[in-house]
């Protein structure tokens, strides 16, 4: 039994180590649907709310923003706070026009070590983030979209 | 005989998360024990009275973080119930799916916790190493590590990816591997028999009049699982036994959720060679609530977990969006009240012994205080 046990510790040890030698060596692990920091089309946002709305950590305001924006006449676009956010997407899926989607920036990038830095105001979020990064979450990953459902006790 | 009280928690590390007892103690002996909950409460049953019910379905995996998606999933039947909607095909089993994954990341995190007290240090790497692949094929699915909020009313949120069969067979291959390792290395070796063997014993006529379910009532010998009961989603198509133990003790406990997680790796298995390869994910529902009322009842890795909505038109102020009253029952609050004082005052439990039999009981403390 010892020796058994001894043969199957030395295997594990002859292992590649599973922990991630993150940030010296490897970027933290993500997907192709990773849900992480936002990326804000400023040009499609038409300032409706519903992403601020849809939101249910209260991490989303609105920001008017001076400017030329013909699609967006109240010039509000949204900004978020991501010590609040917890990346659940239902922003993402609100927005009518798909001006807010999400990238795989993990939250391992956005660490910092100053609370009032967490809020990032809609030109932060219109600016891609500086680090190597995707983007994962849109709607097209809602395609096909729901149909709605079957009637009951149909079939004439 | 002079007795001692001591405060055993939050910050012990032999406690089991957010949670703190109040030992009373003769010599070694623990003649009573009382939990303090209220570490962790959140107040998420009135919160999301006054939030839209797609918001709720996020704040519920916060219920449990270890099982999330049990409590999503048990939410989740609730509002299909008020909606009036039975899932598609695929979508039933792909909720299946992640279910047992989730299963089996709580039980491997249970390993963990329970693998320490018990100074198998080894062991719990061992499970941490498996749930960390199970957690690579959350974010392959569901976009996220921990809180996927993946099952939705009506469905699950998105599609499955293309390469979802050989994909998870491949991690269920690693994850099988490591769990046959730790059973050779942990469960089986002598050390940890000597340990949990006759200790915490739980008769199966008192697991079922002191309210235990899932792994605890199953280790007493009840074979009692609502999978099986309800055969809610796709239970009814795959084929699986329940394990059950003989004796109640703490090492019948951690056996049954052993072969619980070669049962939820079967189970994915069948899954996935059985779910439709086209058809629609999730019904569209409307955004308004109708009135009326859901039961959510689900197998959880703890055992059962209840969700009981309740929707009225008849809210003052404001449109229906909110339901009007939420209700979660968790398995733990009864694990680590009823039948643990039951163990403690029926047993000669030494302050050595308790983390094992409170381990055994495998508590989630979030989901007693909400």
């Amino acid at each position: 039994m010892v020796l058994k046990l001894l043969g199957l510790g030395f295997r594990y040890l002859l292992r590649r180590p599973y922990t991630r030698l993150y940030p010296y060596k490897e970027p933290p692990f993500t997907t192709e649907r990773t849900r992480a920091r936002h990326l804000l089309y400023m040009d499609r946002c038409i300032g409706c709310r519903a992403c601020q709305l849809a939101c249910p950590a209260d991490a989303i305001k609105m920001y008017k923003i001076e400017g030329e924006w013909p699609k967006n006449r109240l010039k509000i676009f949204p900004g978020v706070d991501y010590s609040r956010c917890t990346y659940c997407g239902l922003c993402v899926e609100a927005c009518p026009t798909s001006a807010l989607v999400m990238t795989d920036y993990t939250m391992e990038h956005l660490i910092t070590e100053d609370k009032s830095t967490t809020l990032y105001t809609p030109e932060m979020l219109a600016e891609p983030p500086k680090g190597e990064h995707r983007v994962t979450f849109t709607k097209d990953l809602l395609k096909p979209p729901p149909q709605p459902p079957p009637k009951k006790g149909g079939g004439g | 005989m002079r007795k001692l009280q001591v405060f055993l928690g939050p910050q012990h590390p032999g406690a089991p998360g957010n949670v703190a007892f109040l030992l009373t103690l003769d010599g070694e002996r623990i003649l009573d024990v009382d939990l303090i909950p209220g570490f962790l409460h959140r107040g998420f049953e009135k919160m999301m009275e006054y939030r839209r019910w797609d918001m709720d379905l996020v704040m519920s995996a916060r219920i449990c973080v270890e099982d999330p998606d049990h409590v999503e999933l048990s939410y989740t039947h609730a509002m299909d119930q008020i909606f009036g909607v039975d899932p598609p095909e695929r979508a039933k089993y792909a909720r299946t799916i992640v279910a047992e994954f989730s299963r089996l990341a709580s039980h491997l995190l249970w390993m963990m916790h329970f693998a320490g007290p018990v100074a198998a240090r080894y062991a719990t790497s061992w499970a941490i190493a498996a749930r960390e692949e199970v957690l690579k094929w959350f974010d392959y699915v569901a976009g996220h590590r921990i809180y996927h909020h993946y099952i939705y009313p009506g469905g699950v949120r998105w599609n499955l990816p293309k390469d979802l069969k050989e994909r998870t067979l491949q991690v269920l291959d690693r994850v099988e591997g490591l769990v046959r390792d730790m059973e050779r290395g942990f469960f089986l070796h002598p050390v940890f028999q000597r340990r949990a063997r006759d200790v915490g014993r739980l008769k199966a006529s008192d697991a079922v009049r002191l309210g235990a379910t899932g792994p605890v009532l199953r280790g007493s010998g009840v074979a009692h699982d609502i999978r099986k009961a309800l055969k809610y989603d796709a239970y009814g198509m795959v084929d699986f036994e329940i394990p059950k133990g003989e004796y109640g003790d703490a090492y019948d406990r951690a056996m049954v959720r052993l072969r619980e997680m070669y049962v939820s790796i079967g189970i994915i298995r069948q899954a996935v060679q059985q779910i439709p390869e086209e058809g629609p994910y999730r019904w569209r529902l409307p955004m308004a609530l109708p009135p009326g009322e859901g039961v959510g009842r689900v197998e959880s890795a703890r055992g059962e977990f209840m969700t009981h909505i309740v929707s009225t038109t008849e809210k003052p102020g404001g449109r229906p969006l909110e339901p009007y009253r939420i209700k979660f029952r968790g398995p733990t609050m009864a694990h680590l009240t009823t039948v643990l004082k039951h163990i403690v005052h029926n047993e000669e439990i030494t302050v050595a012994d308790f983390p094992v039999v409170v381990g055994s009981l495998d508590p989630c403390p979030p989901d007693i205080d909400r």
